[in-house]
């Protein structure tokens, strides 16, 4: 089903949806855009070339989040519910809502499924915003993603200008624009014509077709330390990362609380063990891991890319390294240096 | 204000000549002071004192050696550079610097350490408790988990 | 290449190609738009690669503590950067005698957020000059004043000349006013006191504790940070208020008498957190009660570490703190 919704009655129906929902969407309260409640003073900030830079993972994995309270010395331990709550998080984009899918593969599959995760994701709506105009650092269209890919979301909006297309992708959203009119053919077809537009504006940064193999194939090499020589090895691109899931737990004994932070692999600290060994011992390791983890290990352990092309590593990158250039080299070094006659 | 005022006091092992006012202190002091024996002044880092802060300290009290006297030389001057300035640093982010007070002791001092700490209280009582910077109270005394 | 750029690389040709040094540390073009990337040039043929203009945003003497002691560099280095090289000198973490500083007066970084701001995303060239960045986006092209471009750590600087390169290159600069930052500062002091912390919550609070404003800082260089510490545990590590308070009191506290006011810090931030005006207070007091300044010269040591028995004057008997 197809709807369309002109853009003044935009915040009308996100006031709708908010008398059965916690609507979260794109807003600022200072410089830049990140989800917040939506109330009826919002002012939704949609036209960005760009995705927000604190990922929307944190909806459903937040940075800190205390998982266990106790009173110390009279041996009470409280579990902290995880308790499902009716969401719509509205205005995601699809290199962002596809990530959510692949932390589903972490958070949500196998043994251990995380109670958290798993009641955040239970009754929240993705409904979400293609991009006209990716930005000079997007490149979700070489991560098998793309403006307009539907992975994850439960509908999908397109700005045609004046009005949005909505295109719904799930049952359970259906609720949320009844009434809405239906979109027409023409329409449809100038949708269809903005998102190939878009596709087309972003041509890959890379190949990715055997990258994996040469990444694997270029281990040992020297390109690495020179890849990683002005990285800092500081945490912005995996905590902005809408795809990295590492964490940490620990008990801040202090306040009686045990927490789950989220952890990076760029800090020395997080493979140094405590004998002191630390298997990957300087910033040359650290950087190659984050790189081969993407674009390499998510392939041997889920089958999927652990990377959907959201920008914001190379967006805010304090040193101004792009990860598409740093996988170009690679893999041209593998190409270059290990094929040389 | 109901509750006493918590206060932290930092105090050096050596400061206190008179052997009844370390008594007083080891055994007497009034419960809403949390006593912190240092071995030297010149051992407490400003972690210490935001450690206090953080914890819901209403007040801060340091006491040590004067200058020269110094059991370990120099330590007390360490402190002093270090400390003052992390007090009025905390001052320029909310955190009054009345809430910190040094006391500076010598061997005629006896006695003074007592009036200091009383006198300390009333003077926190009447600024009433910090609460902006407390954010690792312990739960049993009323802090938050989240 | 400008003018400035070819001066550059000439002179780190001739540093390179005499073996007078091992490395020379600078930029180079960058791989994402408004991006130029600390290099390390160890061949003569590399400084094609070599760039040099306002959208160079990082304090490159943060590299110095990469390298041993015994490295012969060769380091660009602008006003900011040689007081934190002349800071990191007296802290003795490299020795002057195995440093080359090529000093450029500089006219101000330029904050890459305030170009998109403006321009928009597309962006495909830009020409950095002396009183312009003109940017080629995807759908137009725009000329803007640089002065309104500059980060505001720029905006206050007192010593955008290199205060004791080896060779300087360009013309030196007039001197900044210092009124800037104590004005600032003094300003801050003015605000009430839950003024004062509302804002400083307001501000800290945003940490996502990714610690880009460490790594961004020549001084922080210590090998355990003390929010690795864990026994004892001094400061929470996630982004409660309790952690990301006590993060950026204690790292500007530990900057007192070592910051130079490079604003390194805040450009790295992906949260656009203030912090000098944290570390500004700091470096106000030192001058005020020790008439201290980081990085003036690469001999006098900082406040904290040059206590003396004159500091007595100071302590009082009989009651009142001082």
């Amino acid at each position: 089903m197809k709807y369309i919704l002109p853009k003044h009655e935009l915040n009308a129906l996100l006031e709708r949806w908010s008398a059965e929902y916690a609507v979260l969407a794109p807003q600022k309260a200072g410089a830049y855009s990140e989800f917040l409640p939506f109330t009826a003073q919002s002012e939704l900030c949609l036209e960005e070339p760009h995705n927000t830079r604190y990922p929307p993972k944190a909806l459903f994995f937040p940075q800190s989040e205390a998982i266990l309270k106790y009173k110390r010395n009279l041996g009470q331990l409280e579990s902290i519910e995880a308790v499902p709550q009716k969401r719509v998080i509205f205005g995601i984009r699809p290199c962002d809502a596809k990530a959510v899918t692949l932390l589903d593969t972490v958070f949500a599959e196998g043994d251990n499924q995380d109670p958290f995760w798993l009641a955040r994701r239970a009754e929240t709506l993705l409904i979400g915003l293609g991009c006209n105009e990716p930005g000079a650092t997007c490149f979700c269209t070489s991560t098998e993603s793309g403006p307009f890919h539907t992975d994850g979301l439960d509908a999908l909006l397109t700005d045609l200008g004046g009005e949005y297309l909505i295109e719904l992708l799930s049952e359970r959203a259906a609720g949320l624009f009844s009434g809405l009119e239906s979109a027409s053919s023409a329409q449809q077809e100038n949708a269809q014509a903005v998102q190939t537009a878009a596709e087309q504006a972003l041509p890959k940064a890379f190949e990715l077709d055997g990258l994996k193999d040469k990444l694997d194939r270029v281990f040992d090499q020297d390109v690495w330390a020179q890849l990683s020589e002005s990285c800092l090895g500081c945490g912005i691109c995996t905590f902005l990362c809408p795809t990295c899931f590492c964490f940490d737990l620990v008990d801040e004994a202090q306040r009686d609380t045990r927490v789950r932070n989220w952890d990076t692999c760029m800090f020395r600290v997080y493979s140094l063990e405590a004998s002191a060994h630390n298997p990957r011992p300087t910033r040359k390791e650290r950087t190659r891991q984050r790189l081969m983890h993407k674009y390499s290990y998510w392939w041997e352990h889920a089958g999927k890319l652990g990377c959907t092309g959201c920008g914001r590593c190379v967006r805010y990158c304090p040193v101004g390294l792009d990860i598409r250039a740093m996988l170009r080299k690679a893999s041209a070094y593998e190409s270059e240096a290990l094929h040389a006659n | 204000m109901d509750n006493k005022p918590k206060i932290a006091f930092f105090q050096c092992q050596w400061c206190l000549y008179a052997p009844e006012d370390q008594e007083w202190v080891d055994s007497r002091l009034p419960e809403n002071i949390h006593l912190i024996k240092v071995p030297c002044t010149g051992r407490i880092d400003p972690l210490f004192v935001l450690n206090a802060v953080q914890g819901g300290a209403d007040g801060v009290v340091i006491s040590g050696c004067l200058p020269e006297k110094c059991h370990f030389k120099e330590g007390n001057l360490a402190a002093r550079r270090q400390l003052v300035e992390f007090t009025s640093f905390l001052d320029y982010i909310g955190y009054d610097q009345e809430r910190v007070r040094f006391v500076w002791l010598d061997l005629q001092d006896r006695g003074r350490i007592q009036r200091e700490l009383a006198d300390f209280e009333s003077q926190i009582s009447r600024l009433g408790p910090a609460e902006s910077l407390a954010t690792r109270v312990p739960l049993s005394e009323g802090g938050a988990n989240d | 290449m400008t003018e400035m750029e070819a001066k550059i690389r000439t002179e780190a040709a001739r540093l390179l190609s005499e073996g007078l040094v091992d490395v020379v540390v600078a930029f180079r073009k960058e791989d994402a738009p408004l991006r130029p990337q600390p290099a390390f040039f160890t061949n003569v043929e590399d400084l094609e690669n070599l760039v040099y203009n306002g959208l160079c945003a990082n304090n490159l003497a943060n590299y110095l503590t990469r390298f041993p002691q015994e490295t012969r560099i060769g380091m660009l280095v602008r006003g900011c950067e040689n007081r934190s090289v002349n800071a990191l000198v007296v802290e003795k973490q490299h020795s002057r005698q195995n440093l080359y500083l090529i000093g450029i007066p500089c006219t101000g970084i330029i904050d890459w957020r305030k170009v998109v701001a403006l321009t928009g995303e597309d962006i495909l060239t830009y020409e950095d000059s002396a009183h312009t960045l003109t940017v080629r986006a995807r759908h137009q092209t725009f000329a803007l004043p640089r002065q309104e471009l500059l980060h505001s750590s720029c905006l206050r600087c007192v010593h955008p000349n290199p205060l004791s390169a080896d060779i300087v290159l360009g013309e030196m600069l007039p001197e900044g006013d210092p009124a800037l930052i104590r004005e600032r500062v003094e300003s801050f002091e003015a605000l009430t006191r839950s003024e004062r912390t509302a804002y400083f919550k307001q501000e800290a609070e945003r940490c996502i504790r990714c610690y880009a404003c460490r790594e961004a800082c020549p001084m922080c260089y210590c090998e355990e940070c003390f929010v690795d510490h864990n026994a004892p545990r001094w400061t929470e590590s996630g982004t409660t208020p309790a952690g990301t308070h006590a993060w950026h009191i204690i790292r500007a506290f530990h900057q007192t008498g070592r910051c130079t006011s490079c604003g390194a810090c805040e450009r790295a931030c992906p949260m656009d957190i203030q912090m000098t005006y944290l570390t500004d207070k700091l470096g106000k007091d030192m001058w005020d009660s020790y008439q201290f300044a980081a990085g003036m010269d690469d001999q006098t040591q900082p406040p904290f570490a040059s206590f003396t028995l004159d500091d007595k004057k100071h302590f009082q008997v009989g009651g009142k703190q001082s």
